[in-house]
């Protein structure tokens, strides 16, 4: 299972295109959003320049879109070719499968988001503490694996055709009630609530709150957990029952 | 893996432990309407060669998926080693290689060849694999730029990654040149020595008249034919009696003749197909008629395997004639 690992991790270095779209583009993202804002203006009520909020939010919101489309495609191609179907042959568990395709993910999201950081810190003055820093790329890039799962999931109950616009719509509306595009604080009553349930929300609200000088809360790391279990949990089982053609 | 599924490695491996390598009970798979397999029922014995053979969409994919645990019985029971087609594949007892499985791209041929070891419980080293294949040369070649006949070699070898007591191959040969499939043969002949049971199916008849030791024929998902090539043969009427007769011709004499499998009349020419050609040749002459031009010729498993399957789906007279002394043929 570590050699499945490995491979996949090697396979997704080795694909450079792929790479190095995704690794660019929250960066670019991130410049582009920003680009109007100036470099001391306050997000609504607090302390926070719109640019800090933006940066953790493009960060989160990249990492996402990388791990979530990547996996998506690129298994429901492989179920496509067939391979899916000869590595069932082997005594690789479920879990196994899961777990690699997760592994690869997080290769590509890592240096995504060191790279928004270090545009946040570099080109847009973003000033925090080491701390925060630190704590903000552990929880965005760890939190990024929920979505990397769900990309598992989604490239198990779709065709490569429909793949990826299955997953587009699920990051476009867990990004958009995460408040990843639209700050939070504008939400009504009602839709922040909902929004609270959701995995997007969650994953934002990680590294948005270690950007107030605060400690994740454990509502939003427990919201997390369970999203990750369930997409894992669900990838896993398709993957075991997959009993169609593809 | 676990506990059980080791113990039925244990029985599994047993020649005469009485446990089946696999046992087909009454099983059926539908899509939509299509019964792509219908009541099967067959067991396989250890250290069988076994050649499957069926035209089109006999549903021979079909019962290799069920076997492996691709896809799942409608009704019936599928038995791999006495346990279920997964828990026979967790411990490692059964190696496949798909028609048409694709192989995970971006890697080299020896990473993919490493990953199906270290997935096998039961596994060889991985040189040893790569030279059994014959895929050495180029283990370092990405998987992405093979030839067909090279892909069709790595998914040989992932196949033999370990020791399985049972391989089943789709259509192994299929894309090779004739060199290759002799070398593949020949391959495969070193498997079969160390007591491994091999399923395979193929639409190369003359594969299965050369390797295998028993050969099964599915029609319209059922079992048509089980026996030796050389019985197959018999079967359909190994031999065929040609001539010509002067004058009218009584076609009802013709078909009670003795050992008659299939009968054929076009103008002055009769075409007879028979199980036993001196017997029924003998009685043609016991008829009072005078057969001119006179040939009698064997039939290759090819001809067997065309008079077989048409036989079965086209008329009924046929149809029965072929399942005389098929047990299997008959049940419906």
């Amino acid at each position: 299972m570590n050699t499945l690992v490995k491979l996949e991790i090697l396979r997704t270095l080795r694909n450079r295109k792929f790479m190095f779209f995704s690794v660019l583009y929250p960066g670019v993202l991130f410049l582009i959003v920003t680009a109007g804002a100036g470099k001391d203006k306050k997000l609504g009520g607090s302390d926070l320049t719109l640019v800090a909020y933006y940066m953790v939010a493009m960060a989160a919101f990249g990492a996402m879109t990388a791990v979530l489309m990547g996996n998506a495609e690129r298994i429901a191609r492989e179920r496509e070719k067939g391979w899916v179907r000869q590595l069932r042959l082997t005594a690789l568990p479920g879990r196994g499968y899961v777990t690699a395709k997760i592994a690869s993910a997080a290769t590509v999201s890592l240096p995504s988001i060191v790279i928004v950081l270090v545009l946040g810190a570099a080109v847009k003055g973003v000033r925090l503490d080491a701390w925060q820093w630190a704590a903000i790329l552990v929880s965005i890039w760890a939190g990024s694996m929920v979505f990397a799962a769900l990309g598992v999931a989604i490239g198990y109950v779709a065709t490569a055709d429909v793949a990826r616009p299955l997953s587009m719509l699920c990051y476009f509306v867990l990004a958009m009630l995460g408040g990843l595009w639209i700050p939070f604080t504008t939400f009504p009553g009602w839709l922040r609530t909902l929004a609270g349930y959701l995995p997007g929300r969650a994953y934002a609200a990680l590294g948005q709150t270690i950007e107030f000088g605060n400690a994740p809360h454990a509502k939003d790391i427990a919201v997390l957990v369970v999203y990750l279990v369930l997409f894992a949990g669900t990838a896993a089982w398709l993957y075991r029952k997959d009993t169609r053609k593809a | 893996m676990t506990a059980t599924a080791t113990t039925n490695g244990a029985t599994g491996r047993t020649a005469d432990s009485g446990v089946p390598v696999v046992a087909f009970t009454d099983v059926n798979k539908s899509y939509g309407a299509v019964h792509a397999v219908a009541g099967l029922s067959l067991e396989l014995h250890p250290g069988e060669t076994v050649a499957l053979l069926g035209p089109n969409g006999a549903g021979k994919s079909t019962a290799l998926d069920l076997l492996l645990g691709l896809k799942n019985a409608d009704r019936g029971s599928v038995r791999v080693f006495g346990a279920t087609p997964a828990q026979a594949i967790a411990a490692g007892q059964v190696g496949a290689m798909l028609q048409s499985g694709g192989l995970m791209e971006e890697v080299t041929v020896r990473e993919l060849v490493g990953l199906a070891c270290d997935l096998h419980p039961k596994a060889y080293p991985v040189d040893q694999v790569l030279a059994a294949a014959g895929i050495t040369d180029f283990a370092s070649r990405l998987v992405d730029k093979l030839s067909g006949g090279q892909e069709q070699r790595v998914r040989f070898a992932l196949a033999t990654a370990g020791a399985n007591d049972l391989i089943v191959l789709d259509e192994p040969t299929v894309g090779m040149d004739v060199g290759a499939r002799q070398a593949f043969w020949a391959t495969m002949r070193g498997q079969v020595d160390q007591g491994r049971t091999v399923l395979f199916a193929t639409h190369y008849l003359e594969e299965a008249d050369a390797v295998a030791d028993r050969v099964l024929v599915m029609n319209r998902g059922r079992l048509i034919a089980d026996g030796t090539a050389a019985e197959i043969k018999a079967r359909a009427g190994a031999r065929r009696i040609t001539f010509d007769l002067e004058g009218p011709i009584d076609e009802a004499a013709l078909r009670a003749l003795p050992h008659l499998v299939g009968l054929e009349v076009t103008g002055p020419t009769v075409r007879i197909r028979s199980d036993d050609a001196d017997a029924t040749t003998h009685a043609v002459y016991g008829l009072g008629l005078y057969p001119r031009n006179l040939e009698v010729a064997g039939l290759g498993l090819e001809q067997a395997f065309l008079a077989l399957t048409e036989g079965a789906g086209a008329s009924a007279g046929e149809q029965t004639a072929a399942g005389t002394g098929d047990d299997k043929a008959g049940k419906r």
